[in-house]
């Protein structure tokens, strides 16, 4: 791969050589999977579940919890027998993008006891509305009517939360 | 096992991506509100579009016929309003969606595993008693 010597603004500097990705591209991959997965996959029932991260990542807990300690927590019917295992994938994914740029480094940007009560509200969010913001677009574009109102649900809190910060910020 | 194999692939290979184009689900409305930017949005837009044009695609190759779709009454409604709200709001707070803290936690940021800590025990007070609770007072 040949070397760009200029980069697109906002890019922080990376090593030369690594692998870009755009954001279109990123979206096209993960709707084609996200849909074969489904399709051709076994990762159904429910519908338009080929990638959800609070599904899967509840999928996988609740099937864990429920062998190790015999309760009976909730789980999709893709993931009777054996759970989906999106969550492992992702962050094991991730680390490889990160070490092969060298972008792996340990930092705290926020507070963490801030960003777990974060995690738990969205996750109980997620779980109401039957999907992550992902598996809510992914529904939406199933064509089910459900998904499209939580997706609108999701952008107006997105856009509310948005205006949130920025009042924040300018105060 | 065949659900697990793949979606462990699939998770491998948007992980991957995720990182190296820092997508975001949510961050696209964000950017474009905040500072015009579209960059994330377009992805989010392309995820969509491409999976609106795959299903049908899919649903021709395969043969299966989408199962038929449940009835939703009222309440359901509103409960998935309200949860796509919670949502979107907090991950805006919380700076990026499910999949974003995902790859952030991978890439070494304390408080995204924090996130993630906080994201699996959600899963678990939401089935101990969010959901009874729900079940109990709702008719």
């Amino acid at each position: 791969m040949a070397t760009i010597a200029t980069s697109p603004t906002g890019v922080i500097p990376e090593r030369a050589g690594a692998v870009r990705v755009t954001a279109v591209q990123m979206g096209i991959v993960a709707g084609v999977l996200a849909v074969m997965a489904g399709a051709f996959f076994e990762v159904r029932p429910p519908e338009a579940y080929g990638v959800c991260m609070a599904c899967h990542a509840r999928d996988l807990l609740n099937w864990t919890i429920n062998m190790l300690a015999r309760t009976h927590l909730t789980v999709a019917p893709a993931s009777l027998v054996f759970p989906v295992l999106t969550p492992i994938g992702v962050l094991a994914g991730a680390v490889l993008g990160a070490t092969t740029s060298s972008e792996f480094r340990w930092r705290s940007p926020e507070s963490s006891l801030k960003t777990f009560v974060y995690g738990v509200l969205v996750m109980n969010f997620a779980l109401l509305a039957g999907g992550c913001s992902i598996r809510l677009l992914l529904r939406a574009a199933a064509g089910e009517a459900l998904g499209m109102v939580g997706f609108g649900g999701m952008v107006a809190g997105v856009i509310l939360g948005t205006f949130w910060l920025r009042w924040r910020a300018t105060r | 096992m065949t659900a697990a194999v793949a979606t462990l692939v699939v998770g491998i290979i948007l992980g991957y991506l995720g990182q190296r184009s820092r997508m975001c689900f949510v961050g696209g409305i964000r950017d474009f509100i905040l500072v015009r930017d579209t960059y994330l949005l377009r992805g989010l837009i392309a995820f969509g579009f491409t999976a609106w044009l795959a299903f049908p695609l899919a649903g021709l190759v395969s043969g299966a016929r989408p199962g038929p779709l449940g009835v939703s009454d009222a309440v359901t409604v509103v409960l998935t309003i309200l949860g796509g709200f919670g949502v979107g709001y907090f991950s805006t707070l919380a700076n990026g969606c499910p999949l974003r803290q995902h790859v952030l936690a991978a890439q070494g940021v304390r408080s995204s595993i924090a996130y993630l800590g906080g994201f699996f025990a959600g899963a678990v007070i939401f089935h101990s008693w969010i959901a009874p609770l729900l079940f109990r007072l709702l008719p």
